[in-house]
């Protein structure tokens, strides 16, 4: 079944660890320049937020490509680069809305987000389990379940209340 | 290279002493093993009377978060006075 | 290849600059980060020259594995002669400076001369350009970063900065990094300010090679596992490091009212649980930060809750601002310290020399030893908690007589204060003590005394000591790379075995430095944290150099020896009350008053501390006048310094 990464920046400490293993699996140099997930910070005010490629099911990316060098695969639900195909044109790079799309000018390549073929090194680093990858079906599980307790304590809380008039 | 993965180092051998759900008394000669059961607030230590309470840093891993004041405040004192009684 | 890393010499008096590459010779001998440093001091300054002179050196640097695939190793090291102490002045600080400047393509910076009118260095991807800096100068820590951020117009500049401190000159001003990090100890911000250098700033994606990327990553997974598994992390990692607080205050550890009592009585407000408390209202459940690629993430978010600097936005506040702004002036309430913690960050200066000398003058002030004239009608009694933030602001712009005379630190403010102003002064070489009371614990105090750059506790402490450790699972750690069958003992009131704990750790220390790696990710607050055996891997497999446990202790023994020649020849004499190993008399005449039964009444027995300390000597091959024999020198391979080889 397709897995999906899942973000909650909220968890995230800003530690950038995600931006060094990324760089370092896939192109075997430390750089966060390489990496395909990046943190993004408004250190002002302590909010971090990483930033990945969604893997769209709507790939503004591979619906724009002129020579369809990206495509889908089904198994892993991404979105792929064919490199034998891209002409690096940076089309790509140009209408992802998410900036997920980057460009490497040491090997004039594009690059995005592969899942680590599934075993996502940012996932597995990641202590605070700020990035987690999980069944696009649970995706909202969590969220629901953390909705639903504040709705309770809410509940609970207005009880007291109206026990108290 | 002399690096072999399988050694480990006496710091990563050591972990294997490591315990949860316990507290160490902060009297540093004492240093006894507490272990309050969870959701305490306080745990008094067996072994030299010291006091203290105790906060939770998550289920499971409790903390001393200080003295309980005045219980520690006077076995100080006492102490203390004894010392310098002794000392003259 | 590997390690593709350049020094840089830049002369701020006639803007040049030349780039070198550094020799694999010298990465073998120092390895880098304050190794190096303090290589490059010894070699680049004269001796006697003046700390605010253009004569002084200022080096910057990251650690050997600063920007490789091993964890925490973002330390950026600063280096100058200390204005504070005359001697070696070093600060060591975490945060994303040192990485972004290695990818920027250097690992250490050499900056000599000083500034016609203020002006920053821009580092940017294997360039350095000396920029204007005038619209900066009066400008926060924050604002100078932010502003630096915004004339290049990208967001992702790291800089290292002086604050307002620095610029007035105050001799135990920080250099900063982001919102909090700072290299915090011995003024090396005030040497920034007297160059008219504002801010280093960095912004590089030049590539770092991995000598072996696989294992590389594999490795620093295990290396994960076994930081994130110690207790000491998780605690930190979810309370920071105001979680020794609870520890340190109950058995008697901390100093309050200068140095009168040693433990904080009823400070429960200034209790990390509370201070949480207080963080989680106003920044949510996950308010916890870190430094770059860290997994203890030590740092608590906050916003300040109340009065004038309300909603204010900072990081912290450390164990130091606890003991700063809480303990040793004794006014342990939470707000105070935030706001305390918060004026430091954006002034640029030491908040542990800051609170050590304003409780020292509120002893002094007690006694009548300073009377309201001289604070200016300021009520300087213990427990003020407005006049303790006032006169932080009044030290950093040397505002009135006091204000004026405390930036100055300490030594300085006693001869202008005289009277016996001196005995009260808590300090080691010339700098304020940590919060922390040693009386209890002769291996903390033999540390504190023997620290190279003063007063310290992150030089030589072993704080495992306080444990007590079985004597078995102490001789396992102390008895590696080099072997120990000496005495060792469990309990924290002995002298025995104390020597050898302290010059190990020593080493311990001054090896993460060289590598970059931050101390708690070593055997500092946990005995399970890596050293020794761990490192030679994490060095092979992301550098390519060999080097076994034993290799890397060397070079630790052998940058400790070049700071101390440094010392030597800066006048380091071992009796001498303000530049000598020695501790202030109160250490050895006043019992303790309170804490843990066998804590109170404690004083450290002086005969027994100088038989310490000329043991120590003797481990670390040195002369009974603590000067290292030729044998040592030329054992260690540096009895022709300075060599000048960079």
């Amino acid at each position: 079944m397709a897995k999906v990464l899942q973000i909650n920046y909220q968890k995230c400490t800003g530690c950038r660890l995600c931006e060094l293993v990324c760089a370092v699996a896939h192109d075997g140099k430390s750089n966060p320049a390489r990496s395909r997930i990046k943190v993004m910070k408004w250190e002002a005010e302590g909010l971090y937020v990483p930033m990945s490629c969604n893997h769209c099911q709507d790939a503004p990316c591979m619906n724009a490509c002129p020579v369809k060098a990206i495509y889908r695969d089904e198994e892993l639900g991404r979105v792929m680069v064919d490199y034998d195909v891209c002409i690096g044109c940076r089309t790509c790079v140009a209408v992802c809305p998410f900036g997920a799309m980057s460009y490497n000018t040491k090997d004039k390549k594009v690059f995005k987000c592969d899942f680590c073929d599934g075993d996502p090194q940012c996932v597995r680093f990641c202590e605070v389990q700020a990035i987690e990858y999980v069944d696009a079906e649970e995706v909202s599980i969590e969220k629901k379940r953390e909705a639903a307790e504040r709705l309770s304590v809410a509940g609970k809380e207005a009880a007291v209340l109206f026990g108290q008039l | 290279m002399t690096v072999t993965d399988r050694d480990k180092s006496t710091a990563e051998s050591l972990r294997a002493t490591r315990t949860y759900g316990k507290v160490r008394c902060h009297n540093p000669t004492c240093m006894g093993r507490l272990q309050p059961k969870p959701g305490d607030k306080t745990i008094k230590c067996d072994r030299c009377g010291m006091e203290y309470r105790i906060a939770w840093v998550k289920k499971g891993f409790p903390r001393i978060r200080g003295p309980v004041w005045d219980v520690n405040k006077k076995i100080a004192e006492e102490s203390l006075a004894k010392k310098m009684k002794e000392g003259k | 290849m590997p390690l593709n890393r350049k020094i840089a010499y830049i002369d701020l008096s006639t803007g040049s600059i030349e780039t070198k590459p550094i020799p694999l010779e010298i990465r073998k001998k120092f390895l880098g980060g304050r190794g190096l440093d303090a290589y490059l001091l010894y070699n680049h300054t004269k001796k006697g020259c003046d700390p605010l002179g253009p004569d002084n050196t200022l080096l910057v640097s990251g650690g050997i594995l600063t920007a490789t695939c091993a964890s925490a190793t973002a330390r950026t090291h600063v280096m100058a002669k200390s204005p504070l102490t005359g001697l070696l002045g070093s600060a060591n600080m975490g945060g994303f400076f040192a990485p972004e400047m290695a990818w920027a393509g250097f690992h250490h910076l050499v900056i000599k001369g000083k500034a016609k009118h203020p002006v920053y260095i821009y580092i940017h991807n294997g360039e350095i350009e000396i920029r204007d800096a005038r619209d900066l100068w009066g400008l926060s820590v924050t604002e100078t970063q932010w502003a630096i951020r915004e004339e290049l117009g990208d967001q992702e500049v790291k800089s290292m900065v002086c604050g307002p401190a620095g610029e007035n000159l105050v001799r135990f001003a920080n250099v900063m990094t982001g919102i909090k990090n700072s290299g915090g100890r011995t003024g090396m911000g005030c040497v920034m300010g007297s160059k008219n250098l504002k801010a280093v700033a960095a912004r590089g994606t030049m590539d770092i090679d991995i000598a072996h990327p696989a294992e590389a990553l594999e490795f620093n997974k295990r290396f994960i596992d076994q930081i994130t598994s110690a207790k000491v992390n998780q605690t930190q990692g979810t309370l920071g490091t105001p979680f020794i607080w609870g520890a340190t205050n109950s058995w008697g550890g901390i100093r309050c009212r200068n140095f009168q009592y040693n433990q904080c009585e009823y400070a429960d407000d200034i209790e990390p649980e509370r201070i949480d408390e207080i963080c989680e209202e106003t920044m949510g459940p996950y308010h916890m930060t870190g430094c770059f690629g860290c997994q203890v993430h030590c740092r608590a978010q906050y916003k300040i809750p109340e009065g004038p600097y309300a909603g204010r936005y900072d990081e912290g506040p450390e164990y130091t601002s606890q003991g700063a702004f809480g303990g040793e002036p004794d006014t342990p309430r939470a707000v105070t310290v935030l706001t305390g913690n918060h004026l430091v960050d954006q002034f640029g200066m030491d908040n542990l020399e800051t609170g050590s000398l304003i409780s020292w003058a509120m002893e002094l002030y007690e006694l009548g030893i300073i009377d309201s004239k001289q604070t200016d009608g300021l009520d300087l009694r213990f427990g003020n908690d407005e006049a303790v933030l006032e006169m932080i602001e009044r030290i950093c712009y040397r505002k009135g007589w006091l204000g004026d005379t405390l930036a100055d630190g300490g030594i300085a403010a006693s001869k202008k204060i005289g009277k016996n102003s001196f005995d009260y002064l808590i300090h080691v070489k010339g700098m304020s003590n940590l919060h922390s009371d040693e009386r209890a614990t002769p291996a903390l105090a033999l540390n504190i005394a023997l620290s190279s750059r003063g007063s310290d506790h992150l030089r030589s402490r072993p704080a495992i000591d306080l444990y007590h450790l079985p004597e078995e699972v102490l001789r396992k750690i102390y008895s590696s790379p080099v072997p120990y069958d000496g005495p060792l003992s469990s309990e924290h009131t002995e002298y025995i075995g104390k020597a050898w704990q302290v010059f190990w750790q020593e080493n311990c220390y001054m090896a993460v430095d060289c590598l970059g790696i931050c101390k708690y990710h070593t055997t500092f607050l946990g005995a399970t944290l890596p050293n020794f055996e761990d490192w030679p891997k994490v060095l092979y497999y992301n550098t390519g150099i060999e080097m076994t446990p034993k290799e890397i202790w060397d070079v630790a023994e052998r940058c400790n020896n070049i700071e101390r020649l440094f010392n030597l020849r800066e006048g380091l004499k071992k009796d001498d009350p303000e530049k000598g190993d020695v501790l202030n008399h109160r250490y050895h005449d006043e019992p303790t008053k309170r804490g843990a039964p066998d804590v109170v009444g404690r004083v450290i027995d002086k005969k027994k501390f100088l038989e310490m300390r000329a043991e120590i000597y003797e481990h670390k091959g040195w002369d009974e006048n603590g000067v290292p024999t030729p044998e040592t020198l030329k054992r260690l391979g540096i009895d022709k310094e300075p060599s000048h080889l960079l």
